[in-house]
């Protein structure tokens, strides 16, 4: 049909037939209004979570219908965003992307006038593994090792990690309050900072997300000791789990995006389904390649479930360690 | 080497790279020159900009950006004593002096000349010296750190000559402010008075805009408005004033004397600001305010500081600026991010698909060589471009205040919330300017004030993790050479210069 038409009107031509066979996905079911989508995220612009929402914000559009906008609020330490996100209209339009700290933690340990009810998960990008490392002329360089240096002396050992309570930090608490041991815990201003000093020799050991030192470990200038995950991380393929040294310590932080629970069912189902298929065009597997950002994309329900799952498991742990009655 | 050596060349300088260098150092200049937005704002939302462009593009808009926000800064610290950015109060100190007594033009000039000589040269430190000047930055712990921290306040608290005690009272209450909000190491808070929105602390931009510029707003303001009273009550003849009102831009040049008279100065902050900026965490502000300092210290015209002295100018610009190549050695060196702008970098590199550490320039040898020579020839653009638009922003500079100030008002406001989203900033903001206008009444000095809100969060994490890894015993802040000689200098420094200054009286 096409046989007679010059290059360029083919072009239009294609173009045209590829915007009616879209418009049908889009327009009739779409929830969605015009106005920009916004993804807020609670922390600093260009970390994991920062870059994760951009790889959405650069494919979905073609898939939900409006622009998607990435807007960084770290204010309050993450409780603005997260405030903002609940005062917004109830349309889909506002949604936070987040680890489990400014939601689950802070639902529990600061004062809020919302409940982890109030929230509801999306979709879920990615687990994030945390890791414990050290620098390779350490002593230390297995979990054995770690469990005995602390056995023989306790509290003797000098553990850097990110803001307390924090998804890397909760994970050496719990292992402390499973096996008993004491670490000499240093709170430092990041990953960053909590590298400088294991690298240094000012401190034994730390704890990171595998992306952050996958390609110093395979150099050898970094050793990570253990990973507190069910299964190992695939950018880590030679470094154990905590399960399998015998300690049954499991802590994998997701990043998901939440919207609010008065969100309508079908605007949720609409925005997981076009996520999901945004995520899983050629485009955005090239891009998630390329930044390491590991996304496996876990539709709405199931991550409900991990979302309950975890509500559960850091509201023992903050039990258990008095934070929290 | 010299077989990549060429196709970066081939990078570095095709036409649409060299256009990307001068979009970006215009945007720095234009918005630094804003009080509130920085450059690490612009970079932070032009960064899905690396999915579609070429990586050299991309890096050359990114560093146009940074190096013409990081000189951008001093426009509107000398315009309207509003630093632009926080590496630019310590220049807003002298060179808003200097407008006043109507040579603006001479202290953006001087900003200008020793912003470029610090950061070419930072450059060329990065690029030579990267990987031995990085290790010596390891060395610096929690112990160097909080010995670092402790002499700069001292430096800088000591400084205000004639009221040292109430420099010193002034970095007390910039520490004090520094620690309403979480506390860092144990979570819990403190002096927030219950509410909510100061859990995060006062941010850094509204309490420095709000300080020393919406302060500045209130009184010209309060006097304009004296003025006109005063004016109707004596029923004056009103004097028809020009737009411009009586300033003579052909008086106001940089002369080479005065350019040369403040070499030293600028060698000062170079160096401080090359070593600073190398520490992973120390800042740009930081930097500036100790070379700042020394400057004062050793030079002969000590007593012009503060005055509009040209030489405190550029001590504190090539301060922040040559801590900006410096900045990256930690990311190239060990994929360590020691600054703000250093991690929007790192997050560029990661969007491209390279990750930043010791194999980045193995692995990507073209395109890093090519950044190399980026960031060597963007300060040539930066010297050339921004020499072209000086005349246009002094000339705003001497635009009468009744036109000039709410526009700047209205441009702190902006900055401020699009800096954090965020509508408490600005009530901080608000707030800020309000303590600013009672501490001007009463002659304390705001620039303490300022070090020490900037330095206290650092500094208190750097004791706090000190005496958690010495286990509480405070002879442990003393077990590191560095520090030692950290403190030995500073006492001697202040033993010296007090009883020399007891001597001139």
């Amino acid at each position: 049909m096409f046989h007679n038409i010059p290059t360029r009107k083919r072009a239009v031509a294609t173009a045209v037939a590829a915007m009616v066979a879209i418009a049908p996905t889009l327009g009739a079911a779409s929830p969605l209004s015009n106005d920009p989508l916004r993804l807020v995220i609670p922390f600093g612009p260009g970390g994991g979570s920062d870059i994760t929402a951009r790889v959405l914000s650069a494919t979905a559009p073609e898939f939900c219908g409006p622009r998607i906008d990435v807007v960084s609020m770290s204010g309050a330490a993450g409780l603005e965003a997260v405030n903002f996100v609940r005062n917004a209209e109830p349309n889909g339009h506002t949604l936070l992307v987040t680890d489990y700290g400014p939601i689950v933690t802070s639902g529990y340990v600061d004062d809020v006038d919302w409940s982890h009810d109030d929230w509801q998960p999306v979709m879920n990008f990615t687990e994030w593994l945390p890791t414990v490392y050290t620098r390779p002329d350490h002593p230390i360089q297995t979990i054995e090792d770690w469990v005995a240096a602390a056995e023989a002396d306790p509290g003797s050992i000098t553990f850097g990690h990110a803001s307390p309570l924090g998804i890397v930090h909760l994970p050496l608490v719990l292992f402390e309050s499973a096996t008993g041991l004491e670490n000499i815990h240093v709170p430092t201003s990041g990953g960053g900072e909590t590298r400088s000093l294991i690298m240094g020799g000012h401190i034994d050991l730390g704890m990171t997300l595998p992306a952050s030192i996958a390609s110093e470990v395979a150099a050898g200038e970094l050793t990570a000791l253990g990973v507190f995950a069910a299964e190992r991380s695939a950018a880590l393929p030679d470094t154990p789990t905590f399960r399998e040294a015998g300690y049954d310590v499991v802590l994998p932080a997701w990043l998901m995006i939440i919207a609010t629970s008065d969100v309508p069912a079908e605007t949720v189902e609409f925005l997981q389904d076009c996520f999901m298929e945004a995520l899983a065009s050629p485009t955005a597997v090239a891009m998630s390649n390329r930044v390491n950002a590991g996304i496996e994309p876990m539709n709405s329900e199931d991550s409900t479930v991990l979302y309950q799952a975890t509500v559960e498991s850091i509201g023992n742990i903050l039990r258990d360690i008095g934070e929290i009655d | 080497m010299l077989e990549s050596f060429i196709p970066a060349l081939y990078l570095a300088f095709s036409p649409e790279v060299i256009l990307y260098v001068a979009i970006g150092v215009f945007m720095g200049v234009t918005l630094g020159a804003i009080p509130g937005l920085s450059g690490d704002m612009a970079i932070a939302i032009l960064l899905p900009i690396v999915f579609f462009l070429e990586p050299a593009a991309a890096l050359g808009l990114l560093t146009g950006i940074y190096k013409g926000g990081m000189f951008g800064g001093s426009i509107s610290a000398i315009s309207f004593g509003v630093p632009g950015t926080p590496g630019s109060a310590a220049t807003a100190i002298d060179g808003y002096q200097a407008k006043l007594k109507g040579y603006p033009n001479k202290a953006l000039m001087t900003a200008l000349y020793s912003s470029v000589i610090g950061d070419t040269t930072s450059d060329f430190v990065l690029i030579f010296l990267a990987l031995p000047l990085a290790i010596v930055a390891l060395t610096f712990g929690p112990i160097e750190f909080f010995a670092l921290y402790a002499f700069s306040l001292l430096l800088i608290s000591a400084l205000t000559k004639g009221k040292v005690a109430k420099g010193v009272a002034m970095a007390a209450l910039g520490i004090l402010l520094a620690m309403i909000g979480r506390d860092p190491m144990g979570g819990s808070l403190r002096l927030t008075f219950g509410i909510p929105e100061l859990a995060g602390g006062l941010a850094l931009i509204p309490v420095l805009v709000g300080i020393f510029a919406v302060s500045e707003l209130i009184i010209q303001l309060s006097k304009a408005w004296m003025d006109r009273v005063t004016r109707i009550i004596d029923d004056t003849k009103q004097k028809a004033d020009s737009l411009l009102g009586d300033y003579d831009a052909s008086k106001d040049k940089l002369t080479f004397r005065e350019f040369r008279a403040t070499m030293k100065a600028t060698w000062i902050g170079t160096t401080m600001g090359t070593l600073i900026g190398a520490l992973p965490g120390a800042g740009s502000s930081l930097a500036a305010f100790i070379s700042y300092g020394l400057a004062q210290r050793f030079s002969s015209n000590g007593k012009e500081f503060g005055k509009g002295s040209l030489e405190g100018v550029a001590a504190a610009e090539a301060g922040n600026s040559a801590t900006s190549g410096s900045t990256l050695i930690p990311l190239f060196a060990f994929g360590i991010p020691g600054s703000a702008t250093a991690a929007l970098f790192g997050a560029a590199f990661i969007l491209m698909g390279m990750t930043p550490g010791p194999r980045l320039i193995y692995d990507h040898t073209e395109v890093i060589y090519a950044l190399f020579l980026i960031l060597i020839y963007a300060n040539l653009i930066n010297l050339g471009l921004s020499q072209f638009l000086l005349p246009f922003y002094s000339k705003i500079a001497m635009i009468k205040s009744r036109i000039l100030l709410p526009i700047v008002c209205v441009l702190a406001i902006l900055g401020t919330f699009a800096a954090g989203n965020s509508v408490i900033d600005v009530w901080v903001l608000l707030f800020a300017g309000l303590l600013g206008v009672v501490l001007r009444v009463y002659n304390f000095p705001l620039a303490p004030l300022i070090l020490g809100f900037i330095v206290a969060p650092g500094a208190e994490r750097a004791l706090r993790q000190s005496l958690l890894i010495g286990r509480g015993d405070w002879m442990h802040l003393l077990s590191s050479p560095i520090a030692i000689g950290l403190y030995t200098v500073a006492a001697i420094m202040i033993l010296t210069f007090t009883l020399v200054l007891r001597e001139k009286k």
